[in-house]
């Protein structure tokens, strides 16, 4: 977080405006339209990069269940780098790989790709996260206070965490009670009864 | 007649359906009907379930016993996406790794098994009546209970039984005969809204023993539906109509049964093999010699008892993975029933197919009665496990979990009023595997 990067708004705002073209299902197997690996080489050779085969293979998913959200997350940060403020700065080929590949898996595991275009707080944590993982804090922002606000957004992550456990928790009750309640309305029709 | 019409029980009545419920109800001969049930299909539903059975005409099995079915791999990713249980155990390994659950996983907590982007507002539940042990509460939904018409239809036509349509005829008569049992009448709004009636044969339930005779006979239904014991009771009666066929589910049936209904009624009796968890599974089909599988969005798996799946043929516990319950998808759900699974050019079928053997006790008086009688009696206590013999001298041995040892006394107070004054020894299951719940050593016990 040692750069100024852009203005935070400039992010979010492109976030809440990606086009469907990125949003589309990643192409993971036969399922899916968006190749991520395209996406990916396309961005690196804006600054000059040529990925290997084997490093584009990161970016092709075998498993829905594993490589759906990641991909989907590493083409809305593709869609960030296409920012023309990103057009000026030199990204190295290593940084740029470490954070495609590490930084959004890691992000994958508790952030969903969709939530980052829809929620305006989940933008915010994608748009900070994105920047801090390639050195930068938005303009205006001291180091500290982008260090502060990224350490709230990860007690906003925690609150997150803490928050769909108590929704869970609360549906499930709910669960229990209308079965409940129906148990004494006596269910519905069926031609036999095991 | 405006009375019959409820928005909640029958979205959709119409002055025919209205007319047959008051038929049904209101014949002199009719029993006392004690309870209230209802279609609750909306006219979206009814939809749904016409598009499903379009489906369903031309959709067969596309799997074999050692190869998946086609919709596995986008399954396992929905229920891993939406169902909290498995979503905490993060991504889905590969199936043969999958841990297979019980009973007493969906005892433990029914909540955790219904997916996150089901609607709570329209659940229902299905309970079972505990035949195997663990009580279960599970989630539902009216059109899930519609649903179990498409595969009896399905299993129908094999017999080359097809279904009228239209609100001048009683569909379906369902049988029990239990001391206390659960009443309605309804319509079938797929069928043009036939009738149907769900009847106690229990002398109790009726004004005048000979009114199950005259009442039966009155409405002619085209299918009869319930088990090896109170089939039984039903050829007692001096009927003079015949139904199409009966279905018989939740008890094994013996072929010495079947062959002597279907003498006695002239009518094709279908062995469905049907679990309040997954619905109708399989059909017994004399020339397969089994039982054949009849959902096509149901995976069967058999598995031995360190949960690997055994080579065809060979007998293990019968676990499910999919099924249309939208409220409940299974995966690797154990059974507690065994059989083995084959090939056969018609789809895989169930082979020697046992779990759950029809049991009668009798009394001192000389009267037999129902083993569901236990299970009703034993119901209102949180047993774990729980099973019943009787000896050659009409004594009784209940056996108990060793967790459900602590209830033994209200067992028995509750077992008096079923058993009067017979002996009732209790003894602790020492095995944690399903027993046979109901045994005897009274040859008569057991209907063949």
């Amino acid at each position: 977080m040692k750069k100024i990067g852009p203005q935070l708004q400039t992010l979010t705002s492109r976030l809440a405006n990606t086009p469907v073209d990125f949003l589309d299902e990643p192409r993971i197997g036969s399922v899916g339209r968006l190749v991520v690996a395209a996406l990916v080489n396309d961005a690196f050779k804006k600054y000059g990069h040529q990925l290997s085969i084997d490093e584009l293979r990161l970016f092709e998913g075998v498993d829905q269940a594993t490589d759906r959200n990641r991909l989907k997350l590493v083409s809305l940060a593709v869609w960030l780098l296409n920012d023309a403020w990103f057009a000026q700065v030199d990204l190295q080929s290593s940084e740029l790989l470490t954070f495609l590949n590490a930084s959004i898996t890691q992000l994958a595991e508790s952030t969903k790709a969709n939530k980052c275009v829809e929620d305006s707080d989940r933008r915010e944590e994608f748009a900070r996260y994105f920047l801090a993982r390639l050195d930068y804090r938005p303009e205006g922002e001291s180091e500290a206070q982008a260090k502060d606000r990224l350490s709230a957004l990860s007690s906003t992550e925690r609150q997150r965490l803490l928050d769909e456990s108590r929704d869970a928790e609360k549906r499930a009750r709910e669960i229990r009670q209308a079965l409940a309640r129906k148990a004494a309305e006596q269910s519905a029709d069926k031609w036999t009864r095991e | 007649m405006t009375s019959y019409f409820d928005p909640e029980r029958y979205p959709t009545l119409s002055d025919e359906g209205a007319e047959m419920l008051r038929y049904l109800t209101e014949h002199p001969n009719a029993p006392i009907y004690r309870d209230e049930s209802g279609n609750r299909l909306t006219a979206a539903d009814l939809d749904e379930l016409k598009a499903l059975e379009r489906k369903l005409t031309t959709e067969n099995i596309d799997w074999a016993v050692s190869q998946h079915p086609s919709w596995l791999e986008q399954f396992l990713e929905y229920v891993y996406r939406e169902v909290p249980y498995y979503r905490a155990q993060g991504t889905a390994p590969a199936f043969r790794h999958i841990q297979s659950i019980s009973r007493a996983h969906l005892s433990a907590d029914i909540a955790a098994f219904v997916p996150d982007d089901i609607p709570i507002e329209r659940m229902i539940n299905f309970r079972t009546t505990g035949t195997s042990g663990n009580p279960l509460l599970l989630a539902s939904h009216p059109r899930v209970a519609a649903t179990y018409l498409l595969f009896h239809q399905r299993a129908l036509r094999r017999f080359g039984v097809e279904l009228e349509v239209g609100a001048n005829h009683v569909g379906v008569v369902l049988v029990g005969h239990q001391t206390r049992c659960f009443t309605y009448v309804s319509v079938t709004p797929m069928l043009g809204e036939s009738g149907l009636a769900k009847i106690n044969l229990h002398p109790n339930d009726w004004r005048h023993p000979d009114d199950r005779t005259i009442y039966l006979d009155a409405l002619n239904p085209e299918v009869y539906t319930g088990d090896p014991l109170t089939f039984n009771e039903l050829k007692k009666l001096p009927l003079t109509t015949r139904p199409k066929a009966l279905i018989s589910v939740g008890m094994m049936m013996s072929a010495g049964m079947r062959a002597d209904l279907e003498a006695h009624f002239n009518a094709p009796v279908l062995d469905i093999y049907s679990l309040n968890e997954a619905g109708p599974i399989a059909v017994f089909d004399n020339e397969l010699d089994g039982h054949l599988l009849l959902q096509t969005h149901l995976y069967v798996e058999i598995l031995d008892s360190q949960g690997n799946t055994v080579e065809p043929g060979i007998r293990g516990e019968i676990t499910l993975s999919g099924g249309f319950n939208f409220c409940l998808p299974l995966v690797r759900y154990r059974t507690g029933d065994y059989a083995a699974l084959v090939d056969s050019p018609e789809g895989p079928v169930l082979k020697e197919l046992s779990g759950r053997a029809p049991v009668r006790y009798q009394l001192e008086n000389g009267e037999w009665i129902n083993n569901i009688d236990v299970t009703h009696a034993l119901r209102p206590i949180p047993l774990a496990q729980f099973g019943l013999h009787q000896n050659k001298d009409k004594s009784l041995v209940l056996y108990l979990a060793p967790s459900s040892m602590t209830h033994h006394q209200r067992c028995l107070e509750a077992l008096k009023h079923v058993f009067g004054n017979l002996v009732i020894n209790v003894k602790q299951i020492e095995k944690e595997d399903k027993i046979l719940q109901y045994t005897s050593d009274l040859i008569e016990g057991f209907i063949q």
